[in-house]
């Protein structure tokens, strides 16, 4: 962040501000004590004196490290040794000062709405505002710090991984409670105070150490990821509610993950992929043993779900084979034309306009709860004491089937295939000249990404319980890439990221729902114009997408560089 | 001059009365070349004479509107990447090489036709896409040592210096492992040193056993260094000999000298060369 | 046989709806190789905004036929103009112009955000300006006397006025279409621009301005094709975009993408087909399948269309 006061007078308001900050951040301290509502309906209740509630103790943090940030250096630069050059100690408090700025913003204006008016807000809530704007103000006087080396300092491996686990264990109980809220207005606060805590975290360089930590270890990191959703389930409870969405979401990502091989690894513009995911439902949906399906032919499921997928990817081999030669522009028309055209013979299979295989719009309901290897995906158990649900069961078997997903993505991609495909999107033309079967291999892609989305609508076939064409049309394919361009072209993370916030924020901010698609639409618009490369980026990607940037060229490839030395090549991927 | 080993002088390139027509304009005009393994073929011309396009013709990018191809006795493919399995490898003028790859990876994608991971080995990691992968690894480090490049493997192409570029884009195309290398104006932009290192390299290439057929504007350099030089005047092969009498054929002469910039004859199919590269 | 005038004129009629549309996207990919996804949102703006036009007009229903066609529609038509160029500048502006020199992807993104964001805008916020319906659901378009409901009969064939208006305003414009390009400075210049933007650059060309030109032309049009589209279906939505503006794609692309004949062309083809299809091949319940079979038919076997386009692929 830069500001235009000049440099000169913030050195010489190096001590008043600094003293400012600090007793702002005292304020701040103070203010959770504090009552910061009348009454107790608003934000899960702030209305206590003497005792925070769990939001204000996550706040805490916030002033507390703005207090160590601003009271640290004053021991002297001598006394801390190499550390004043590896924290940016006045950046960082910055940043926290207005993280926490906006989190007590948004959360007086959760209680003057909740609660209705201004005068809802308790002594807490005005010396909290008052603690984060002199916090802020003084800060932005602060003269800025050089750029933090925190990534650069060798530590050893166990500290790593025990890093690589903390973080994942904050990620589950994290989401668990943010999941568990159901207050919208405590739900934006704790979102904009995460947001505050990760720029935070950010600025001090703890990113930086956390990527080389995982990349160093790749393996534990996406280990405990998998433990760590795996865990889920157990922190509901038995409660449903959530792990319905959580299954929904795992659902979507996994959808998204696989339209990501065509965007973002190919860069192949697929606008009618939920048709690759209906065309997988409707498979499943006829050929299982609901009462309404048409076709008299029950395989068990294991069957059912390859069937699916092949039918997807012979419908991808249908619409690639003869578009992917003409130009990329092209082929985004006609995979729009061709999610038409599914959704349109998904209505007319109905017995009047066709035969009748789908029920048309009515499409096919009674779809019963999968069973595999005699365990019923209906049926809730106790594990360890915790009821496991029908929605937690799918979640499992989604976990699965994203794990399968990831495997294809990240092996593939660190293959001479994944090559190819990157030399495809940097300039075509050279790859066949250099011996690439440019063509071959985007159909691949293509219909590789069919036959995922195929597996993904089977499940979701039996999740949902009916299948109706009105599922499948173009707005989801929208949305579907809206997860990929939002969490990053290209990236097995950023999707997951992408998938997980336009998922989750629509259920949780149900006054929000009928304004997502404005919001995802003008979210796409300005990513495009500001963050091509999304949240998490890739690194070949954010290069294509800033091609004059030199100084981001150099960046990546010292990175690249770092990297490289504590890897070897044949870590990189994941084995069976 | 540089002493020539004997070489033994099997037809592996041999183009017959190719032409190329663009609508009204014949860019190339029935041309005929052979090039013989482990030869050295020059090509030479004033700008717009059609050098490109009959590389372009050559390598499977155009088919020519009449004419043969034949490479090592068959008839050539008609696309790109066949040409590449074929044993014929090129560079390009204006650099294209896959800019925010690394060096490595760029020579490694010239691999592409001559690996055989396919998607299940690759999803699997079965043992024989790692050796592959092993492999490759090696001989792509080989390969941008036997350039010069040793070091830069993990630098991005886009941020190596251009002479380096174009040195890369050699590694890359003696990746698809060419018994016939074309290169298109290997030291257009470079300084005199370049230069003589590009020659060295193209030697060092001549003595693997490869064959080479260069376009260069650089009389001096292709001179010292072919075999057998062509010169092509407005489609057409004006001469071709050694190097000794092409070099002092009035008429070459007169084509560089005699034809200044803004000769109207030169200036469409000058458009049309440009044309061939977008 | 009557039964066949009767379709050859819708099929017309409903051609020349695809043709006004058509030839906004073809404009601008001639010009900056662009897909605008959005150009059906513009179109279904255009609509609304001839609505609107409409209602600060004081929702007339009473006057005659004479004054309908001489002040009513035509003002409808201008309102419809207005909001649609303006829209298009803007997202011009906004979500395309920043993006030129970015990978292709960014700009064909942004198109589809873009799209969304306005038939989102539309459907929320239309109902909230004051004297506006809400737009959740459609809309029904105002009657114009002498042409709505109007029937004339030759030869036995009854045929619509709204069919007859949507011919005749293709007519016109296509008229005033061939005058814009070949006779005036900035069509000239969009031509050239179209062939050469480096060089039509050098040549003191102000390409911003000609491609603001090709949005603002294209946009029209695009309005004019809403109220016909109002006046042939009796009513608006906020989704009628979507089809519309795929079908016209679909006979920009037939007519050869880039070659403004050719999108006119297109339309009108297409409209036929459609028609003699949905006549001849069973119920209408497939017609949109038979059109995008086509497109895609046409991208394989003849991408450059049938009139063959300025520039097929730059890339």
């Amino acid at each position: 962040m830069r500001t235009v006061i000049p440099d000169q007078l913030k050195v010489q308001l190096r001590y008043p501000a600094r003293a400012v900050g600090l007793a702002g951040a005292a304020a701040m301290v103070a203010s959770v004590f504090l009552p910061w509502s009348y009454g107790h309906e608003a934000l899960d209740d702030v209305g206590f004196t003497g005792l925070p509630s769990p939001l204000q103790f996550v706040f805490l943090i916030l002033p507390i490290a703005i207090l160590a940030l601003l009271g640290i250096p004053l021991v002297g630069k001598a006394k801390l040794g190499r550390w004043a050059k590896i924290v940016a100690w006045n950046t960082t408090a910055k940043t926290a000062s207005l993280g926490a700025l906006a989190t007590v913003v948004v959360a007086l204006a959760a209680i003057a709405i909740e609660l209705g008016g201004l005068v809802n807000i308790e002594t807490g809530g005005w010396l909290a505002l008052v603690g984060a704007i002199l916090a802020a103000a003084a800060t932005v006087f602060l003269p800025d710090s050089p750029e933090p080396t925190l990534s650069r300092v060798k530590s050893p491996r166990w500290l790593q991984i025990t890093a690589i686990v903390v973080v994942m264990a904050i990620v589950l109980f994290g989401s668990a409670y943010a999941l568990g809220m159901d207050d919208a207005g405590a739900f934006l606060t704790l979102a904009a105070l995460l947001v505050g805590i990760i720029l935070t975290l950010r600025q001090f360089g703890v990113f930086g150490w956390l990527g080389i930590a995982s990349a160093n270890n790749n393996r534990v990191l996406v280990m405990s990821a998998f433990v760590v959703a795996f865990a889920f389930p157990f922190t509901q409870n038995g409660s449903n509610a959530n792990m319905s969405i959580a299954a929904q979401v795992l659902i979507f990502a996994a959808t998204a993950l696989g339209l990501n091989i065509v965007v973002g690894l190919v860069g192949l513009l697929d606008l009618g992929y939920i048709a690759f995911l209906g065309a997988g439902a409707f498979t499943a949906a006829v050929l299982s043993d609901s009462a309404f399906a048409t076709i008299n032919f029950h395989p068990p499921f294991i069957v059912t779900v390859l069937i699916a997928g092949t039918v997807s990817s012979l419908l991808g081999l249908m619409i690639g084979a003869p578009t992917l030669r003409v130009s990329g522009d092209y082929l985004a028309i006609v995979t729009l034309a061709f999610g038409e055209i599914f959704r349109i013979s998904m209505l007319n299979l109905d017995g009047s306009d066709g035969p009748n295989i789908t029920h048309g719009s009515a499409g096919i309901p009674g779809i019963p709860d999968l069973n595999l290897f005699g365990f019923d995906f209906g049926q809730a158990h106790i594990i360890a004491g915790i009821e496991i649900g029908r929605f937690a069961n799918y979640f499992w078997l989604m976990l699965l089937v994203m794990a399968l997903i990831i495997l294809v993505f990240t092996n593939i991609n660190h293959s001479r295939i994944g090559r190819g495909w990157v030399a495809i999107r940097e300039d075509e033309m050279a790859a066949e000249a250099m011996g690439v079967n440019t063509f071959a291999l985007k159909l691949l892609a293509f219909a590789g990404g069919a036959f995922l989305a195929g597996i993904a609508g089977a499940i979701k076939a039996h999740h949902d319980v009916s299948v109706t064409p009105e599922q499948y049309v173009f707005l989801e394919s929208a949305f579907l890439l809206a997860a990929v361009v939002l969490g990053g072209m290209g990236t097995v993370s950023g999707v997951l990221i992408g998938a997980v916030i336009l998922k989750v924020l629509p259920e949780k901010l149900r006054f929000f729902s009928d304004y997502r698609l404005l919001l995802f639409g003008l979210l796409m618009i300005l990513m495009m114009r500001f963050r091509p490369e999304g949240i998490i980026a890739d690194e070949r990607r954010q290069l294509e997408f800033h091609d004059d940037d030199e100084e981001l060229a150099d960046e990546i490839e010292e990175e690249l560089i770092t990297h490289h030395a504590h890897l070897n090549p044949e870590r990189k991927g994941f084995e069976l | 001059m540089n002493e020539r080993p004997e070489v033994s002088r099997e037809v592996l390139l041999d183009a017959r009365n190719v032409t190329m027509q663009f609508g009204g304009l014949r860019a190339v005009n029935d041309v005929s070349l052979q090039v013989h393994t482990g030869e050295i073929v020059g090509l030479i011309g004033p700008n717009g004479a059609g050098k490109t396009t009959f590389f372009n013709c050559l390598t499977g990018l155009y088919q020519p509107t009449s004419g043969a191809v034949e490479f090592a006795g068959q008839a050539l493919p008609p696309k790109p990447r066949l040409v590449v399995r074929a044993g014929m490898a090129r560079t390009f003028q204006n650099i294209r090489l896959f800019h925010n790859m690394t060096a490595i990876e760029n020579v490694m994608v010239g691999m592409y036709s001559r690996t055989k991971t396919n998607a299940i080995d690759a999803i699997l990691r079965l043992p024989r896409h790692r050796r592959e992968e092993e492999e490759s690894t090696q001989r792509a480090k080989d390969l941008l040592e036997f350039v010069g490049l040793t070091g830069s493997g993990d630098s991005l192409s886009r941020n190596l210096p251009y002479g380096d570029q174009r040195r890369l884009e050699i590694a890359r195309a003696l990746a698809t492992d060419p018994q016939l290398l074309l290169l298109d104006e290997p030291t257009a932009g470079m300084n005199p040193q370049e230069t003589r290192q590009a020659e060295e390299l193209i030697f060092k290439i001549r003595d693997l056993g490869l064959a080479v057929l260069v376009i260069e504007h650089d009389m001096r350099f292709i001179f010292n260094l072919c075999d057998r030089v062509a010169c092509l005047v407005r489609g057409a092969v004006l001469v071709e000999g050694p190097p000794a009498v092409v070099q002092n054929d009035p008429r070459v002469i007169e084509a560089y000298i005699g034809m200044p910039a803004n000769d109207v004859a030169a200036k469409p199919t000058a458009a049309t060369e440009e044309d061939a590269d977008a | 046989m009557e039964l066949f005038f009767q379709q050859l004129i819708n099929g017309l009629s409903l051609g020349a709806l695809y043709a006004l549309v058509a030839v906004g996207y073809t404009v601008v990919y001639g010009i900056v190789q662009l897909i605008n996804f959005a150009h059906g949102e513009i179109f279904m703006i255009g609509a609304f905004g001839a609505y609107a036009t409409w209602v600060l007009m004081g929702s007339p229903s009473d006057w005659t036929a004479t004054t309908s066609l001489l002040v009513l529609l035509p003002m409808m038509i201008i309102g419809g103009m207005v909001a649609s160029v303006a829209t298009a500048l803007a997202t011009e502006r906004f979500a395309y112009r920043p993006l030129r020199g970015a990978p292709r992807l960014a700009p064909l993104i942004s198109a589809i955000g873009v799209s969304v964001f306005l038939q989102e805008l539309v459907r929320l916020f239309f109902g909230k300006i004051p004297g506006m319906p809400d737009a959740k659901s459609s809309v029904p378009f105002p009657d114009i006397a002498g042409i709505s409901g109007a029937t004339i009969t030759l030869g036995g064939v009854i045929i619509q006025m709204p069919a007859i208006f949507t011919l005749a305003a293709l007519a016109v414009s296509t008229v005033f279409l061939w005058y814009f390009v070949n006779r005036t400075k900035t069509g000239r210049a969009m031509v050239a621009t179209s062939q050469d933007p480096d060089t039509a650059r050098l040549m003191g060309i102000n390409v911003d301005r000609v491609i603001m030109a090709a949005f603002a032309v294209g946009a029209a049009l695009a309005a004019i094709a809403g109220v016909a589209h109002g006046l042939m279906n009796g009513n608006i939505g906020f989704r009628m975009g979507f089809l519309a503006g795929l079908k016209a794609f679909t006979a920009a692309v037939l007519g050869g993408i880039g070659n403004i004949n050719g999108a006119v062309v297109g339309g009108l083809v297409l409209g036929l087909a459609e028609a003699m299809a949905s006549n001849y091949l069973g119920t209408t319940a497939w017609k949109d399948v038979w059109a995008f079979v086509l497109l895609i038919l046409v991208l394989v076997f003849r991408p450059q269309g049938l009139l063959g386009a300025k520039v097929v692929d730059r890339a």
